[in-house]
Order: C-alpha cells, then structure tokens, then sequence
C-alpha cells in the first residue's frame, strides 16, 4: 500500500476529469434543437459515459498487463472511440438529417482549419453542429477524461487493493463528483477550447484538486482501516 | 484450457448486433415518451401558450435513466441466476421488471410535470397517458433485454469460449450499468437531434438551426388532427432510430474488436500467456489511435463537403 | 430537463411541528432517526427501511432547495454528486466499523463508528460547497448551497450505508464486500438511490410544484427501491436478525411493495385533482 502513488493517482484522475469537461463541446438541450453548437446532451452525462466506455476497456487490459500507462492509454483510447463515432454520427444526422452546415457560434475563423463560419451560421442561432474545432477538441478531452478515470482505477486497484467492481464504482463516484463540479464552473454548455468560457479552466482545476485530495485521503483510510493488503 | 478463437469472435459479433438494436430502440422509446434534450421543448410549449397532447416524460437525462432501468434488470437477472435458472428465462424476466420500474417512473414523471404546469392551462388527457404505455414498455424493454444480454455474454466471456479467465473482471449488475449509462449518452448525443431540430419543428424551413423564437413553438398537429409521440417514432425510426443504433453497434465493435485482435496478434491467445500482456494492449492502443484518426479525417471530409454543397446561409 | 417557471417564491415557515414536516425538522428528524436506526444492524430489514426511507426523502428534500435557484446543469447532477460522495463516506464507514471491531472485539456499539463515515462525508460536501459558491472560485452564489451540500453528503451516506446494512446483515468490511460490493449489488442501490433523491423534484417541475406533493414521490421511489432490495434480501443474503433471510427479505418486500402502492395512487389522485383539468381526451387550444 502506498499512500502517496494513491493520493497522485486520484488527483490525476480528478483535475483530468474536470479539463476533460471543459474540452467536450457540449450544446445541451438548444443543440437538439440545432440552435447551439456541440453535443446535443449534458456534460456531465457525456463525459461519464465517455470515461465508462474507457473504464471497460482498461478494467480488460488490467487482467493482462500491469503497467499503469498502458491500462490508463487503453482506457484513454477507449472514451476517444467513443466520442469520436458518436460526434461524427450526430454530424451525419445534422447533415443529411436537418440540412445544418457545422459551425461555431463563437468564433468567426475555425482556428485548427481557417475556415470562416459566420456565413454559414442560421441567424438568430448560437452556432450548429460539431465543426472541425469543436470535434477535436472534443476527442482530445476525452482522450484526457479516459485517462483519469482509468489511472483513477488501476490507483484503486493496484495499490489501494480494491476489488475489481469495488475499484470500478470508487473510481466512478470520485470522477462522477469532480466532473459536476467541473459542469457547475462552465454553466452547463461549452464550445471546445474555442470557447471564451474556457479560460475559466483554472478555478475548476484548482477545486477539483482540492475535492480529488480529500476523496484519496479518505481513500487512504479505507484502505489502513479496513486493512487492505495485496 | 485453450480458447477458441472462432467462438470468441463469434460472441464479440454477437455483442456488436445486440447494441446495434439496444440503442436503435433506445432511441426510439425516447421519442415515444418524449425525453432529455427535446423534452424542454414540450415543458416549454404551454408556457409561451401552446397547449399540446404529447407525452412529457421527465425521468432526467436518458443517460441515468437508462442506467436505472439497465442495472434494475441486471440484478434481477443476476439474482435468478444465481439460484440456477438459465440465462434464456432469467434474462428477459429481468428485462421485465427492469420495464415495470420504468413505467412507473414514466407515469409520475408525466403526471407530475403536467400538474406542475396547472396555470398555463395544460391538462392532463388520459388517452395520452394510457395510450403511451404500451408503446414505451415495448421499445424499453428491447433495449434493455440487448444490454442485459451483452452484460452477460460479456461477464462470461471467456466461459463461454473455452477459458473463464477472460471473463470480465466486472460484476453483471456493474456491466449492464456501464452499459445503460453509454447507451443512454449515446442514445441522447445522436437521436435527439432528428427528433429535436426536425420532427418537433417540421413546419418550419429545413436546411436551417431551429432559431430562438421558434422554441416551445413546437408542431402540435398531424398529418390528420393532433399530433402525439405516436406520430414521432414512426418518424425517426427512419433516420434517427438507426443512425444511433449503427453510433453504439461501432462504438462496441471497435472497443472489442481491437482488444481481442491485440490478444491475438501478440500471441496472448489461446493459452492467455502472461508474458504477451503488455504487447497485446500495445496493439490494443495503436488500433484504437488509428481508428479515430480516421474519424477525425472523416469529419474534416465531411464537413467540408457540407460547405461546399450547401453554400453560404440565404435568406433571413 | 431544466426549465425554471416564474419567480423563485420563499416559503413560508410553519410553526410548531407540521406534517408533513417542515424544511429544518424534516433535517433533524431524518438524520437522528436514521443514524439511530444504523447503529443496530441487527435490527429487522423493514426498520432498517424507515430509516433508508426517511435519509432519502431528506437527500430529496436538500437537492429541491438548491435546486430551485437554477444550477444550470440540471436537477439530476446534484443528485448523482449525493450519491457518489455517498459510496465513498460508506466505504469509509464501513471500514471505521472493522477497524474499532478488531481493536475492542464485536461489541453492540461498534456500527456507530460508521456515523464518522457521515460526519467525514459531510466535511467534504461543505468543502465542495464552499469551494461552488465563493465567488473567487466557481461562484454559483445560490443561497444555502454550502449547507444543501453538507446535507446531501451525509444523506446520501446514511442511505448508502443503510442499505449495506440490509443486504448484508452487518457493517463489517469484509462481510459488506463479500454481499454487497463484489457482485455488483452497489450499482443498482447508487442509482435507485440517485432516483430517489432527484427524481421527485425532476418529476414535479413546474411554478405549480408543491412540496407535500414532491415529498410523496420521494417515499414512492424509496418504496420501490425497498421492494427491489427485498428481492434480493430474499434470494442470496442471510441477515442476523432471528429467522432466516427469506422472512426478512419477504417481509421486506411486502412493506416496500404496500408502501410504494399507498403512495403512488395517492400521488396520481393527487395530480388528478390539482392539474388545471383531467379529460379522457380532447382537443388543444393555443393562447396568445
């Protein structure tokens, strides 16, 4: 048992869920309406099935390997899949579906590919669709989401001596938290890094850490009281 | 004991047509019983004075709902296999109670908001509430039967292709909550938007976002007299239903498919070597990076391609 | 999922002891009764039921306070937030309880030791709420949320460790895993729990929610959580009260399913008479 690789292991996993969230576009209920850009559901909900699709995979890989950095990439690679089809899939339906071109209500030039946006955006409308920026923004926080929830896992599990479902829920309870949070700091919806809410970022670092150390601490404790060993 | 190979495969192909139809008809009972995103437009219709006859459930996002109705059904199925009985009847009969808790959580769910709403003069119709049972407990308990099923082929994996030791670590009521909370995302990241921008504002210009004034304008008559969820699904089972049915079918298929082909190529199988671990989820990662850099050039095409053809916004 | 209606109205302060109860007794009745009622795990499952019914109608009553005001993510968030500082306060409690059981051996007080699991979860959730609502932080300047979010920690382990309490008959670590936690059983009580907590509020939005009314959905939902751990109880669990599990779990079911169906026809009644009409069908009217 090592207190301090569980306490970095948590922390990681927290302040990576809360960056996680605040790089997944997510419009809410008006981009159902194709009235916002992103992703048409909640943050919170998003990013926590994102990191249960990479959770899967690395509670998988850690049956087989027992380095840190490829169940946590495994997992990362896993919540990137999924994001990646279901945003390419909800471009499809606001294409083919609703006749929508994807673009971004808060910047005028895409800044990955130059293209300009304010010509092709619905007036009265804060942006539709998952434009290219968007999209990938969105696939490298869950790039970084799945990282956090898997490091979060194999922390748990490999030096706090979790059992494999109990390490699997504690992880899930402990990112769950830090990712509302997270949602809380940006107000619900958000654009990508492109977004002007996203220099808001650091506040929700800074608390989520502070959370993310109480939840290893109390971890910490679990594991010397209940007398955990490997 | 050495795994078969072709068993393994054969179940992970099994998985992926158990999700494709798990979220096709995930993504259709949230239309059925209006749900998530869209529903805020049926909360909002009576209060800018649109009185309306559709079904507003407000369970929460389908996300958590999902994973309710899910997890319900897999301790179930779960207890009754622990007792001994098969999987064929424990399964469904878990599917079964899964869809009871749902209805119920629909019908307080609909009641409650319409009477919460008593001052914008929206009231309850009973055929609404009756005639939408029948319609929400068919489609939810399709897809929650597939995601107890993949729960549980998942669980015994290895079990059933020659080697428990590729079982997943997880237990079965954890599985089919994982599962039920993707699905739900899934389910409400790509359906909704057919349901939400097309089907609920059909009288409006297509080829344009929903712009703000319109919202809680929704389209509240039929083809033929007033319009009820039971118009919607008939939609967007077209469109809607099996895009997102096709978004969790890949989704499962690559995350299975390219650990079992890590397994293999590094030699992991048949035997589960120890020593090809680390390789096997080295390819594991390399397949999966690929894959979405692939997806992402995708978009691009795809994107631009939008531009190209639909050309700059005209009109007002 | 979120459409706020109307101006926020402050409620009035009842005085003396109402039933149903008030915001503040409803607070204290809940949290001494059920911590109580945790002390004892040898009690019979449907006691122990009360105090499941009584912790969650309490998360309930935390996540409508602060929910009214607007979170902006929506009502279940902050439920499924109860919930999840719920799991980690009862595995803290729970190994509190085998930590004072192996220094002073198995003696009648030592469940109470998971009550520092509470009060610990409690300490988190002011932590978070603090850190929500000041403004150099996050800032969500909602009245009382540091308060709603202590509550909601301690809540929601209190419902959590109850329900290990029910399933496994003790409050022991290795008991509690081997029953509760290893087969997955933890799932299905977090998001029943979850349910429990922000679905009455969730089901009843609207500038004509009333809170006797959301209050019976919370004690509805519970039921039928009781009638599913019932179920369970029943089939795999022994408990340590008398007679075998099959009795308690049986019994435990027929309270969760009578409990459940008292409450929900008094609730549908209930909507049917104070909704603005109930037609069997009808046509629909657009006001300017």
């Amino acid at each position: 048992m090592d207190p301090i690789l569980i306490l970095v292991c948590v922390i990681l996993g927290g302040v990576l869920a809360s960056l996680g969230v605040h790089l997944l576009p997510v419009g809410g209920a008006p981009a159902a309406m194709g009235t916002a850009t992103g992703v048409a559901t909640g943050t919170v909900m998003l990013m926590f099935g994102a990191a249960m699709c990479g959770l899967f995979t690395a509670s998988s890989v850690a049956t087989f390997s027992d380095n840190i950095l490829l169940v946590s990439l495994s997992g990362s690679v896993g919540s990137w899949l999924m994001m990646g089809v279901t945003m390419l899939v909800a471009n499809v339906i606001y294409v083919f579906g609703t006749g929508i071109v994807p673009v971004s209500g808060r910047v005028d030039v895409d800044p990955i590919t130059k293209e300009p946006q304010k010509a092709y955006k619905t007036p009265q409308c804060d942006g539709h669709g998952v434009p290219n920026v968007s999209y990938i923004s969105g696939m490298v926080g869950a790039l970084l989401g799945g990282f956090g929830g898997a490091i979060m896992y194999f922390g748990l599990l490999n030096y706090a001596h979790f059992e494999e479902t109990m390490a699997g829920i504690a992880a899930m309870g402990i990112f769950v938290a830090n990712a509302i949070i997270a949602a809380y700091n940006i107000g619900g919806t958000i654009e990508g890094f492109q977004d002007p809410k996203f220099k808001r970022l650091p506040k929700a670092l800074v608390s989520c850490g502070v959370i993310s150390l109480l939840c290893g601490v109390l971890v910490v404790l679990v594991v010397n009281l209940g007398g955990l060993t490997g | 004991m050495p795994i078969e190979i072709a068993m393994l495969f054969a179940w992970m192909l099994l998985i992926v047509f158990l999700a494709l139809v798990a979220c096709m008809f995930e993504d259709l009972e949230s239309d059925v019983g209006s749900q998530s995103n869209p529903n805020s437009q049926v909360q909002l219709a009576p209060q800018v004075g649109q009185v309306h006859r559709f079904f507003n459930k407000a369970i929460s996002g389908e996300a958590p709902a999902y994973a309710l109705y899910c997890t319900v059904a897999g301790v179930i199925a779960w207890v009754l296999l622990s007792k001994g009985a098969h999987p064929i009847i424990a399964i469904p009969i878990g599917a079964v109670v899964g869809e009871a808790v749902h209805l119920i959580f629909s019908v307080t769910a609909h009641v409650g908001r319409t009477t919460a709403q008593k001052r914008f003069e929206q009231p309850i119709y009973l055929d609404v509430l009756y005639g939408h049972i029948m319609p929400i407990a068919t489609h939810g308990f399709m897809a929650t039967l597939c995601i107890t099923a993949i729960a549980y082929i998942q669980s015994n994996l290895g079990t059933l292709s020659g080697n428990p030791g590729l079982d997943h670590p997880f237990a079965l009521p954890m599985l089919a909550f994982i599962w039920g909370i993707t699905v739900g995302a899934i389910g409400s990241s790509t359906g909704d938007i057919h349901y939400g921008t097309e089907r609920e504002f059909q009288d409006r210009p297509f080829g344009e976002g929903k712009r703000v004034v319109y919202h809680g304008k929704i389209t509240r008559y039929a083809d033929c007299g007033v319009r009820t969820q039971k118009d919607i699904a008939a939609f967007c089972a077209k469109f809607g239903g099996p895009c997102t049915g096709l978004t969790f079918g890949v989704i499962i298929l690559f995350e299975n498919w390219r650990t079992l082909v890590g397994m293999q190529v590094a030699r992991y199988l048949p035997n589960l070597e120890a020593a090809a671990g680390d390789s096997a989820a080295v390819i594991g990662i390399v397949v999966g990076l690929v894959i979405g850099v692939v997806m992402i050039v995708g978009n691009l095409v795809l994107v631009r391609w939008a531009r190209k053809r639909y050309g700059t916004f005209v009109g007002e | 999922m979120t459409v706020g209606g109307g101006p926020v109205v402050e409620e009035e302060k009842a005085e003396g002891f109402t039933i149903p109860p008030d915001v503040k007794q409803l607070g204290i009745i809940a949290g001494v009764i059920s911590a109580v009622i945790l002390i004892f795990p040898g009690l019979p499952a449907v006691i122990k039921a009360v105090g499941l019914i009584l912790a969650l109608v309490w998360g309930m009553d935390s996540v409508r306070k602060t929910s009214k005001y607007g979170l902006g993510t929506g009502v279940p968030s902050i439920g499924v937030l109860a919930m999840g500082y719920g799991i980690v306060g009862a595995l803290v409690g729970i190994a509190l309880v085998s930590k004072v059981v192996s220094k002073v051996g198995d003696s009648v007080l030592a469940p109470a030791a998971a009550l520092g699991g509470v009060l610990l979860m409690g300490v988190v959730g002011l932590v978070s709420g603090v850190l929500s609502n000041h403004e150099k932080i996050i800032g969500m300047k909602i009245p009382k949320l540091e308060q709603g979010m202590t509550e909601l920690g301690m809540a929601g382990t209190l419902a959590m460790l109850l329900q290990f309490s029910i399933v496994a008959g003790s409050l022991e670590f290795g008991v509690v895993l081997d029953k509760a936690i290893s087969n997955g059983l933890i799932a299905v009580m977090f998001i029943l729990s979850c349910m429990a907590m922000f679905h009455p509020y969730n089901a009843c939005l609207g500038p004509d929610e009333r809170r006797p009314r959301t209050m019976i959905v919370s004690v509805e939902v519970s039921g039928l959580l009781c009638v599913i751990l019932g179920i369970v109880v029943a089939a795999v669990a022994t408990t340590t009260w008398g007679v075998s599990g099959v009795v308690d779990g049986v019994l435990l079911v027929i309270f969760g399913a009578v409990v459940w169906l008292v409450c929900f026809v008094k609730f549908v009644r209930m909507c049917f008479e104070e909704a603005y009409s109930t037609v069997g069908t009808g046509m629909i009217k657009t006001i300017e």
